[in-house]
């Protein structure tokens, strides 16, 4: 079994903490809430202290943070319906850039890994694409694919390919059309039974895990046309098949999974304050992978956690986030 | 289902977790009885609801009715409009509509609606296409299919068009020049033929927006005023005795018909009663096991036209974009009326994608005017954000709700090879643009009308009749939902 080491409670934000991210050098952590600011923590000789705090960017709740991959760009979604991108160009942080168009609540943000596309989610049922140029950011795209509120978007960790989980209990795959150059669906996830919280993509990008209100994770393969093991791909589209089903594990609803790009590990954010992660078996069939939990935190958190990140760079490091207003630094040892 | 609504109408502004069905904000009127307490409202098997008084009666409780007019005039969904349309612009109310004129006609009586049938040129295209007919054929075999039903007579809304095109043109102008006087929200002018693009205008981005919406009404409710209020009087007939269906391209010319603006309180009648389009005709046919070819074909009407009028043609497209040519048309109107131009040719470029195109007058290197199409909803958002930031360098920009156009409407037939919506509206921009076209200046129907119904070209009987307005509708918070 693996440990999960406490390395540092991060306190300051006032209220629950929704979303925090590393910045791809690994080396700063923002993080996000209901008091309608961002933290940016940093680590300093021996201890992660507050860098800034990034205020008046958001009249309602910040949901989600992301950092651009050239990591000079924040993108920040708030339930005031819009979306503001942070610079650092006068020195310090400053919002120079809002995007309006969603109808209401937002809820998820994410670059893609050319840092030329931005992708949007909303409670108004649509994803947004919207193109990066310079300062300029256009709309590419407004897809009404989902029925119900969309609660996630996460980029493919190389392709411009998207993936976004929503209430309606599915999982959705854009990608773009180039007649149109529109995004269009070209995949849907349908197997969890409740609403899908998060997904997050393994480092070559064929894979995806999900998690869910039915209080499973599942891992789902994609089959691209002309496939080994001979599954049809219609309209010579990739298929994504469910090969894995991790049940029994969480007792509560998941409301985020992070699969790691260094070492493979999975860990969850669950309801019931705990954080897991899970180890891929080593003689795992890819087509028919085997996962065990190879770590199980209780009390992590004294409330929900929402969200958990491995550190892109440091290995087992992973930054969590709680309703109870906390963000935790943790070293996971095997 | 894929939704009939143009993409832009699909964005609700309701909670997470309520389903259409019970999605509907609007406040319901009330009606209070005198004070009662102790009754209790039992649901019987049925599933009807009735109120049980205490020690005896009961009293079936009446569901309550949300009309199409509370959706338009509420700033929450749009979805719930759908099931309104439903019962009130179906293809049930239409086939009801034709039979009981049929069945009053045989008995005799002579208080039965006259039906009048206008077509425009979209989904004739389109189920051109879907029956593998001739545009012309289509055209006459739709009106053989309606005439088989009972409508009294069929049209065409070419000189609708020409009006709204030559009105939109001459609004242009006008406001161009006011603009350089000064004066602040003429331009852009942005088109308003787009019932779905109105309405999002209205709904989302109110008096920022609205000013800049052209006030020319849409070819449909030109043809609704035309048919209505000059039709009429030619057959001797008063408004309301005429029942008007109009064949269009998408389920939002629904909602436009249905606004307000277009309905006669006095005569309680509205210029246009029912919309239909090629789905639901497809529907239609398939449902009495037919298809379009099996219908005899029966002529277009042309009650407006001169007797010794060539009457060869059958169908007539306007050049330019599939969704009536406004872009095209204004910037040879204004290159000519404005600057003396009267060769410009509209060249439109791509930007980004290819619903976003761009053109330019220039004469001598400068810039005298710069045009835009903007097809599909995230094309209306990075318009709109221009407009916003103060960004946009546009002086008419012909805004659609739906990508590539009218042509690609939202009730249009859909492909029946499994091509793309982009392939099938290719096809039909070729065929549109292999029909002779009209010029709206030249049209000897439209100088006609102009005189003999309108008194002249600007009198206020023609402003009335060819100019709306728009309405802010303002957000409801309602009072369920929690901010965090």
């Amino acid at each position: 079994m693996g440990v999960l080491e406490l390395i540092q409670s991060l306190e300051g934000h006032k209220g629950r903490v929704w979303n925090v991210c590393w910045h791809p050098s690994g080396e700063t952590l923002a993080s996000c809430g209901e008091d309608k600011s961002i933290r940016i923590w940093m680590h300093d000789k021996s201890k992660w202290v507050i860098k800034s705090i990034l205020l008046e960017g958001h009249s309602r709740t910040i949901r989600e943070v992301s950092w651009s991959p050239c990591g000079n760009y924040i993108a920040s979604c708030s339930f005031d319906a819009t979306v503001a991108i942070w610079d650092q160009k006068s020195g310090q942080f400053e919002c120079n850039t809002t995007l309006e168009g969603h109808e209401n609540e937002v809820k998820s943000i994410s670059w893609s890994a050319s840092g030329q596309l931005l992708a949007t989610c909303s409670r108004d049922k649509s994803v947004w694409v919207w193109e990066v140029t310079d300062d300029d950011y256009e709309c590419a795209a407004v897809i009404n694919a989902h029925t119900q509120d969309v609660k996630k978007v996460r980029w493919h960790p190389e392709k411009d390919i998207l993936a976004s989980a929503s209430y309606d209990d599915t999982v959705k795959i854009f990608k773009e059309d180039t007649s149109s150059s529109d995004f269009i669906c070209v995949a849907t996830l349908a197997s969890h039974t409740s609403t899908v919280w998060s997904l997050s993509f393994d480092k070559t990008g064929n894979r995806l895990v999900t998690c869910s209100d039915d209080q499973t994770l599942k891992i789902w393969h994609q089959y691209e046309p002309g496939n080994e093991m001979g599954i049809p791909t219609p309209d010579n589209e990739p298929v994504w098949k469910c090969v894995c089903t991790l049940s029994g594990y969480h007792s509560r609803t998941v409301y985020d999974v992070d699969w790691c790009k260094l070492t493979g590990l999975i860990v969850t954010s669950c309801g019931d304050d705990v954080i897991r992660v899970f180890r891929e078996e080593d003689d795992s069939d890819v087509h028919q992978p085997t996962f065990s939990l190879v770590c199980k935190l209780d009390n992590a958190h004294t409330q929900d956690v929402n969200c958990s990140q491995w550190n892109p760079v440091t290995p087992g490091l992973i930054a969590s986030c709680s309703d109870d207003g906390t963000v935790k630094l943790w070293s996971y040892s095997d | 289902m894929a939704s009939r609504f143009s993409g832009a109408l699909q964005l609700t502004t309701l909670d997470d977790f309520i389903t259409p069905s019970q999605e509907c904000i609007k406040p319901v009127e009330i009606k209070k009885n005198k004070v009662k307490t102790g009754t209790k409202i039992k649901i019987q098997d049925d599933g009807t609801y009735t109120e049980v008084l205490e020690g005896g009666p009961t009293t079936k409780l009446e569901k309550v009715e949300i009309t199409l007019a509370d959706c338009l005039a509420c700033s929450g969904c749009i979805t719930s409009a759908e099931s309104v349309l439903v019962t009130q612009q179906s293809q049930e109310e239409l086939l009801k509509v034709f039979k009981e004129k049929m069945d009053k006609q045989k008995a005799g009586e002579s208080n039965f609606k006259h039906i009048v049938v206008s077509l425009s040129i979209q989904p004739i295209l389109s189920l051109a296409e879907r029956y593998k007919l001739s545009p012309d054929e289509t055209a006459l075999k739709l009106s053989g299919y309606f005439k088989s039903m009972g409508a009294d007579v069929v049209l065409d809304m070419t000189v609708a068009e020409d009006f709204s095109l030559i009105e939109s043109a001459k609004e242009f102008v006008e406001r161009y020049k006011a603009s350089k006087e000064g004066s602040k929200n003429q331009l852009p002018m942005l088109a308003s033929s787009c019932p779905g693009w109105v309405c999002y205008a209205e709904k989302t981005h109110g008096n920022f927006i609205l000013p800049y919406i052209g006030v020319t009404k849409s070819p449909q409710q030109i043809m609704g005023s035309l048919v209505k209020y000059h039709f009429a009087d030619l057959k001797g007939l008063s408004p309301e005795q005429l029942y008007h269906i109009t064949l269009m391209p998408c389920y939002d010319k629904k909602l436009e018909a249905s606004r307000e603006d277009f309905y006669n309180s006095l005569k309680e009648t509205r210029d246009v009663d029912c919309v239909i389009t090629a789905i639901e005709i497809e529907q239609m046919l398939t449902q009495q096991g037919k298809e379009l070819n099996d219908f005899d074909e029966a002529e277009i009407d042309k009650p407006f036209q001169e007797q010794d009028q060539e009457n060869s043609t059958i169908l007539l497209g306007h050049k330019g974009s599939g969704s009536g040519g406004y872009a095209n048309f204004i910037f040879e109107y204004a290159a000519k009326n404005l600057f003396q131009l009267p060769n410009a040719k509209l060249e439109l470029k791509s930007l980004r994608n290819p619903d976003f195109q761009e053109a330019t007058l220039e004469k001598d290197g400068e810039i005298l005017l710069r045009f835009a199409v903007a097809n599909g909803f995230r094309n209306i958002q990075n318009l709109v954000q221009k407009l916003k930031r103060g960004k946009s360098p546009y002086d008419y920009v012909e805004v659609m709700a739906c990508p590539i156009g009218c042509l690609n409407g939202g009730a249009q037939i859909r492909s029946q090879d499994g091509a793309q919506p982009r392939e099938l509206a290719a096809k039909l921009e070729n065929e549109y643009h292999k029909l002779p076209h009209s010029d709206p200046e030249l049209n000897p129907t439209v100088q006609k009308l102009y005189k003999s119904w309108l008194d002249s070209e600007n009198s206020d009987k023609a402003q009335s009749f060819f100019h709306t307005q728009y309405h802010e509708i303002e957000k409801m918070n309602p009072s369920i939902s929690i901010k965090w």
